[in-house]
Order: C-alpha cells, then sequence, then structure tokens
C-alpha cells in the first residue's frame, strides 16, 4: 500500500552555493524556484500495479526519490505500509570496489534487512541474479546488465511491500527482462504495490491496472491505463507539434540575394488533393516564382528531408538539363511532379534557386521546410525502409540454368 | 565478529520477555524509544557497524595482509614515538612521577598523539562525510544522524588497537597500570560527543561551503602545534598556559595524562565545562541538521 497526499516538492535555485546556506539558516528567500512536484495525491493498493508516464521533467525521477527517501517533500504525506525498494536508475549505492558478494550484504543493509534475513536470503538473490562465480568479483568489472541483474536480485529478495521499477529493467537483456516481468508478477499477485515508471507503453498497457499522467509536475490524468497511454501520446504529440513550431520558426524566412524569389507555394497528392497522400502516389509542387531582376540560367532545387532532418530525395532543374530564364518583374509558374515511394511519416521540402550546378556559386533564393507533407499508407505493397525500389518476382522452372550459368 | 558482539549485546536472551524491565517503564525510555531520530539512528545501526567493518577490513581485501594492515599503522605510530624520541632524542622530563625518565617523553607523547589522531581523523573525516558519501545518500534514505558513527567507530577502534599496544609497551616498561585507567573511557565517550557534535555541524557547512573542507584541514593542522601535544605545556608563555584551558584539545589530552601518568582524576572544572560545551555543540549541530536536512539532500 502507497498512500500519498498532497506531495510538493520545490527545487531552489542559487545564484551563488553561500547563498543556500544563508537561506537555510535564516529562512530569508534567496532563490528562485522551480516546483517539481505540485499536489500530488495517489493510492497504489496491494496487488495494484500503477504506471507513471509523462515526458522527460515532468516530475516523475523526483517522485521516485521522494518515495525512497531520499529526498523529503515540501509538504504532503507519504505513507507506506512497510519496506519500499525498487529498481531504479538513480541506482542503489552499490560500491564499485567491492565485490558482488559483499555488495549485496552492504545494500540489503541498507535496505533495512537484518542479518539474518540476509543470511537466509543470500543464496537465492545469487541464484536469482545467475551472476555465478563474478559473485566474488568486484562491482566495476560488471557489465551494467549484469550490475541491474544484481541489482533487481537484492530489492525483489527484501521482502518488500511496494516496489518501485523504472527504465532500468530495460538495462537488461530480453531473457531476463522477462524474468523480471515474472517476478514482478508474483509480488504483484503476493499482495505487494508496484509503481511502474516507463516509457514503453506497450509495458504499461501489459503490466498496469491503471496509470498516472505527469505534466509539469502534476497529475493530469489518473485512471485507466489504456487511457492514461492515449493521454501521454496526446502530450506528446503536442511537444512534437511545439518542436516543429520552434523548427519552423528557427528556420523562418528566405534567404539569399534575392533577384528571384519563390511567393507562393502548394504541395499537393493527385489523387488525395491534400497535403496528406498515399505511398506511392504522385506529389505536385506548385511554385510561383518572381523576378525583381532579369536573370538567365536559373536552376530550381528541392530537397525532401524526413522528420529527422535526414535528406530523403534531392534534385535540380540543372540535373534535368532546364534552366529557366526569367525577364525583370515576370512572374512564372512551375510545377514539379514526382512519384513518393517513401515510407510513411513526416516529410519538408528545402526550395532553392540558385545559378547552374550548385548554390555555392550565386544562390538567389533558399528556404528551408518550405513545404510540408505527410506521407500515410501504401498505395502500393508495403515495404519497409525508407523507399520503395521496384521489386518483382518471377518464378522460375527449376531446371532452367541460372544468370551465372547462362554467362559460361 | 562485530556482529557476534553486536548479537551479544542486543539481541534478547530466551526466555527474558515474560516481564518488563522497569526500566522501560520510565518515561525517559519510552521517550527514547518514541523519537523518530533515534529510531532511525538505531535502524541504521546494523548498516553502519558494516560500514565500520568494510573501512577496516574490507577495505583491505585483495591484498596480501588483508586486515592486517589496520593494526599496521597504530603500531608504527607506538614504535617510532619510543625508539625516535627515546633513544635518539633522549628528551627527559621531568616531575611526571615515574623514575624511567628515558621513556617519559614517549609515554608524554603517546598519550597526546593517540588521543589527537582519534579526534583529527575523525572530526576531519565527519566534516567531509556527506561529500563523500553521497554516493549512498543520494541513492538510499540512510540516517544522517547516523552516518558519522561509523567514522566515530572506526577510529575508535584504531584508537583501542593503539592503546592495546601502549599498554604493551608500558608494561614492557614496568611503567605501572592504575585503576584510574578505569576512567579513559568515560574521558573518551566526552570526545566522541565533542567531535560527532562539532563534526556534524562542520558537515553541513561543508555540503553548502566548500572551503570548510579546506578550512579544516588548516585549522587542524595549526591546532595540533598549539596544542601541547608533542611539547610541554611549560614552554608557554603564562597567558597562553591560562588561556589553554578554553582548548577542547588540551583539556582531553591532559585529561588523558593525568589518569596514565600522573594517576589522578582530571581536574573538574575544565572537563566539566568541556562537557557543557560538547553538549552545547551538539545541540547546535542537530538543529542546524534539522532545519537543513530537506535541502541539503537536494543539494548533494
Amino acid at each position: 500500500m502507497i498512500d500519498i497526499q498532497g506531495l510538493n516538492k520545490t527545487f531552489k535555485l542559487f545564484h551563488r552555493p553561500a547563498d543556500r546556506l544563508r537561506e537555510a539558516i535564516t529562512g530569508r528567500v534567496r532563490h528562485e524556484s522551480y516546483h517539481a512536484l505540485k499536489d500530488i495525491s495517489f493510492q497504489v493498493a496491494p496487488g495494484e500495479v500503477l504506471g507513471v508516464l509523462g515526458r522527460n521533467g515532468a516530475g516523475k525521477s523526483t517522485l521516485l526519490k521522494l518515495l525512497t527517501g531520499v529526498l523529503m517533500p515540501d509538504s504532503g504525506q507519504i505513507n507506506i505500509d512497510g519496506r519500499i525498494t525498487g529498481l531504479l536508475e538513480l541506482g542503489t549505492g552499490f560500491n564499485p570496489e567491492l565485490t558482488g558478494l559483499q555488495n549485496i550484504t552492504a545494500n540489503g543493509l541498507m535496505l533495512g534487512m537484518s542479518h539474518e534475513e540476509l543470511d537466509n536470503r543470500r543464496q537465492e538473490i545469487i541464484e536469482f541474479s545467475e551472476l555465478g562465480n563474478y559473485i566474488q568479483e568486484p562491482l566495476r568489472t560488471y557489465s551494467s546488465g549484469m550490475t541491474m541483474r544484481l541489482a533487481f536480485s537484492i530489492a525483489i529478495h527484501a521482502e518488500p511491500r511496494c516496489f518501485l521499477v523504472d527504465e532500468a529493467l530495460s538495462v537488461g537483456d530480453g531473457y531476463f527482462q522477462q524474468k523480471c516481468m515474472k517476478r514482478i508478477r508474483e509480488f504483484k499477485e503476493s499482495g505487494g504495490s508496484i509503481l511502474f515508471v516507463s516509457h514503453d507503453l506497450n509495458a504499461v498497457k501489459m503490466l498496469c491496472d491503471r496509470a498516472l499522467v505527469l505534466e509539469d509536475g502534476s497529475v493530469v490524468f489518473d485512471g485507466d491505463a489504456d487511457i492514461a497511454v492515449n493521454r501521454y501520446n496526446r502530450i506528446m504529440a503536442r511537444q512534437a507539434e511545439e518542436e516543429e513550431g520552434r523548427h519552423l520558426g528557427r528556420q523562418h524566412g528566405a534567404y539569399g540575394t534575392g533577384e528571384v524569389a519563390v511567393t507562393t507555394g502548394s504541395v499537393a497528392g493527385q489523387e488525395s488533393h491534400s497535403a496528406t497522400i498515399s505511398s506511392g502516389e504522385m506529389l505536385d509542387i506548385d511554385l510561383t516564382l518572381s523576378a525583381h531582376q532579369a536573370v538567365g540560367d536559373i536552376t530550381l532545387g528541392i530537397m525532401v528531408r524526413d522528420r529527422f532532418g535526414q535528406d530523403i530525395f534531392g534534385a535540380n532543374s540543372f540535373q534535368l538539363g532546364q534552366t529557366l530564364n526569367l525577364a525583370e518583374g515576370s512572374v512564372q509558374r512551375v510545377r514539379l511532379s514526382l512519384q513518393a515511394d517513401i515510407a510513411p511519416g513526416k516529410y519538408t521540402i528545402t526550395i532553392g534557386l540558385h545559378s547552374r550546378e550548385h548554390h555555392l556559386e550565386a544562390c538567389y533564393w533558399w528556404y528551408d521546410s518550405y513545404l510540408q507533407f505527410e506521407v500515410a499508407g501504401f498505395k502500393q505493397h508495403l515495404f519497409s525502409g525508407v523507399c520503395r525500389l521496384p521489386l518483382t518476382l518471377e518464378t522460375l522452372p527449376a531446371e532452367s540454368p541460372s544468370p551465372a550459368q547462362q554467362l559460361e | 565478529m562485530i556482529k557476534h558482539i553486536y548479537q551479544k549485546l542486543f539481541a534478547t536472551k530466551p526466555g527474558a520477555e515474560q516481564r518488563i524491565p522497569r526500566y522501560k517503564q520510565t518515561r525517559v525510555y519510552q521517550w527514547l524509544r518514541s523519537n523518530p531520530k533515534l529510531r532511525d539512528i538505531r535502524q541504521s545501526l546494523p548498516l553502519i557497524l558494516h560500514l565500520t567493518r568494510q573501512d577496516l577490513v574490507e577495505r583491505h581485501t585483495g591484498s596480501v595482509l588483508g586486515a592486517t594492515w589496520t593494526f599496521v599503522s597504530p603500531l608504527i605510530n607506538i614504535l617510532v614515538f619510543v625508539l625516535v624520541f627515546s633513544s635518539i632524542m633522549g628528551a627527559k622530563l621531568e616531575g611526571f612521577g615515574a623514575e624511567i625518565d628515558k621513556y617519559a617523553y614517549s609515554i608524554y607523547l603517546i598519550c597526546g598523539m593517540l588521543a589527537w589522531i582519534a579526534f583529527a581523523n575523525s572530526l576531519g573525516r565527519i566534516t567531509n562525510l556527506f561529500k563523500d558519501q553521497s554516493h549512498l545518500v543520494t541513492k538510499v534514505n540512510v540516517s544522517l544522524l547516523a552516518l558519522p558513527l561509523s567514522v566515530l567507530l572506526t577510529e575508535t577502534v584504531v584508537y583501542v588497537i593503539g592503546m592495546v599496544f601502549f599498554i604493551g609497551f608500558l608494561l614492557l616498561v614496568d611503567f605501572p597500570l592504575s585503576a584510574y585507567w578505569l576512567f579513559i573511557p568515560v574521558i573518551y565517550a566526552l570526545q566522541c560527543l565533542f567531535v560527532y557534535a562539532l563534526g556534524v555541524t562542520l558537515a553541513v557547512l561543508a555540503v553548502y561551503l566548500k572551503d570548510i573542507k579546506e578550512v579544516v584541514t588548516v585549522v587542524l593542522q595549526v591546532w595540533f602545534w598549539v596544542t601541547p601535544i608533542v611539547y610541554v605545556m611549560e614552554i608557554l608563555p603564562g597567558w597562553v598556559q591560562r588561556g589553554m584551558q578554553f582548548n577542547p584539545a588540551y583539556v582531553l589530552v591532559d585529561a588523558y595524562r593525568s589518569l596514565i601518568m600522573r594517576q589522578q582524576l582530571p581536574d573538574f572544572l575544565p572537563i566539566t565545562l568541556f562537557a557543557i560545551a560538547a553538549f552545547g555543540l551538539l545541540a547546535l549541530g542537530l538543529w542546524l541538521l534539522g532545519r537543513t536536512e530537506r535541502d541539503l539532500r537536494d543539494c548533494l
């Protein structure tokens, strides 16, 4: 049973370390506050698994630290009916110079186990961790997976009433993760309370009865795990949009010498008539060019980039053997059409107007991520990877010679 | 070994639980039981003992001599003081009631040095303790009040080992051992109280001000030479001698010397003042830690 009521935690940001001491003693404010957790209340019943979702900085780690007692809350109650242990990324207080066996003793005592309990449990801990003879080696020689195995093994064998799990679990290999999951389920069935902090939405759905969504230090949702996952996805989507907005803001505006410029542009699928197309559909990019001066031999280039900013496809009119010539004050409409045989996802199109082969000579106009479009679903067959390469399959009679044999 | 001692000391004997002993019914006992800070300390005792053991024994695992190293430094200290100062320097001190002048300075020196080493080492280590152990403090819930106890315990073990060698030496040179030795643990307990109190105060400050660590190192060095440990009080000017009564380290060292060399109880007034100061510092340290603990943990 974990019972949290009205938990608040503020971190103080000081300009100088000495200010911290002065304030701690006198009580006069000398800091800026960062409110990490705001009025958090929730319960985890015996035999229940509560998931905690939230993006980075939402307050998950702070919550875990408060629960383990490493940090102290500003206000609020934490009631835990017994020992609380866990497998946490923030570590377990292992001493790298000691052997695995010595660390079992030290760590067990830190978790509040008695020597008697430890003597009874030591063998089980070693067996569960599957470290074998490595248990006699200093911890600094362990891989992170081995350390995690030992940490989990001690934590679960300390007979806790409550167990905390976070991303540290993902350090282990698939086999050991499954073993841990099985052990966690057994723990749940025996009436333990579990707090499961993860970005693995699938695992949250599978394991948790209920989930919290933390956002900016507050609980914005507490309920069914599936709904919580959707809520979390929405928050992440919003963040993605914000990121994109910021990205656009940063890249806003064209640069270049400005003799010619693109004044309007749009992108549309030939069938969908919108900026969302199917993979394999023809995509039209319509641009209006206007010239302030007469310029000859203009090259128009495009670059399609995916959401990671990776170049997917780029080409220009010079490579096509075409150049544009514009008279002063003239307006020219152009349409580029390409077959979008690319994987589903969001893409941007960068447009450039420059002289001849490349934009390093004379760049008239350049605009990063000028247009966006999204690919969703497939027009032809499914494929994996970045793009679809034309592929055929033939069935041949068994005795027909292979190409290599034909050469001979 | 420590585990066994611990079990012997604290385990209840079978058949002892039928009647509640009288001391368990007193209000003081009830308060001691229910005070949450003390409960934290009590619960961390096995951990403290284990950390001490680690400090003394497991630190040397892998070395050929192992735990023997723990005995080496006190032994070397004693040997150096005895050989260098009794044979080579041949310093002669008078008026300590012992006819064995040859060893008088060595005895004088060892009395002071063993106590000072325990004092200075504990204080220095406790000052840096929260920083040094931040890998524990920030990962598991350990009582900050209990943590310094492991340092005191370690240094006490080293001190006791030193004292055992010292006693061996005294027996060897036929120096009389008296019943006054029984008061040494009392003085040593007061010393520990003082070091704990001052140490906790400094440890809190050291988390906020990195300078404290350096300051303590320097102050301890000066303190060592200000206190008549390697020299005798009589070489100092009169006004310094009178002021020396307010030097806690001198009060301690002098108390040990009274018991061991002069075979008499230490002066009552200085040691009482010392005890009052220790309790005062303890109150200050506890207040400071209570006031800053939440912040301290954020800061580590």
